[in-house]
């Protein structure tokens, strides 16, 4: 529709939502002052805010694809 | 001839929008949604009314780019002051992905945006088009003008019968 630059585009495509780092774990801590890790969120770094996007985009995607193999 | 007098020293100086003072627009005050998470939810909230649902499946199957919306929703929050450009960046695949949910659950065709722009039209679209075109065109009985082809009058040749005159 338009050559114009969109930036959009770039942002939804750098966003790789299947290989998202749920394996990677946070170095372990020992000291008494080390942060707890939240279960939910073990591997992922959620201050991150681009992982954050992620994760609601995945669950977006997810229905998503549940209407289209329910249509199809 | 009403003719409205218009005061000709009190038009805008060039560069006059440039200069408003420093915190008038609202994109330069600081923006009322700081993080991702409270912009997902403002987005959210809003694209899970009727009426929007209603219109951007309209513009999405008109063939408007999913992207080229997206991008044109978080701009213009952008300069209502509603959260910053950053913030709208990180947000964008979120509005994308919830557009093209509406459009799954609509039932409609829509088209990314991402796909390479091709200058050439090819030939069956113009023939489409043509037809489509003559087709309308007999419908509403409307009679198209044809080239008429006009014949200049040539001059005629007047003799000149002086001293400096040209010879032939």
């Amino acid at each position: 529709m338009s050559r114009q630059y969109n930036p959009a585009i770039d942002a939804y495509k750098n966003m790789d939502i299947e290989n998202l780092p749920d394996k990677t774990e946070p170095a372990e801590t020992t000291g008494l002052l080390a942060k707890r890790t939240n279960i939910q969120s073990k591997g992922l770094d959620m201050n991150n805010p681009a992982v954050r996007v992620g994760m609601q985009m995945k669950v977006l995607r997810k229905q998503r694809e549940e209407i289209k193999n329910a249509t199809s | 001839m009403l003719q409205v007098e218009e005061t000709l020293f009190n038009a805008p100086i060039p560069g006059e929008s440039l200069v408003a003072e420093l915190g008038a627009r609202p994109w330069q005050s600081p923006a009322k949604i700081t993080t991702v998470d409270e912009a997902v939810d403002y987005y959210m909230e809003r694209m899970s009314s009727e009426k929007f649902m209603e219109q951007v499946v309209e513009v999405m199957e008109s063939g408007v780019p999913v992207a080229v919306i997206a991008n044109t929703i978080q701009l213009a929050s952008v300069m209502d002051g509603v959260h910053s450009v950053d913030v709208g960046m990180l947000v964008v695949p979120i509005i994308m992905e919830m557009m093209m949910l509406l459009g799954d659950s609509a039932g409609i065709e829509y088209n990314l945006g991402d796909e390479e722009f091709d200058e050439s039209i090819s030939e069956s679209k113009i023939a489409k088009a043509v037809s489509t075109y003559r087709k309308k065109m007999q419908e509403d009985d409307v009679v198209v003008p044809t080239k008429v082809e006009e014949k200049e009058e040539e001059p005629e040749e007047v003799k000149i019968t002086g001293l400096m005159a040209r010879r032939k």
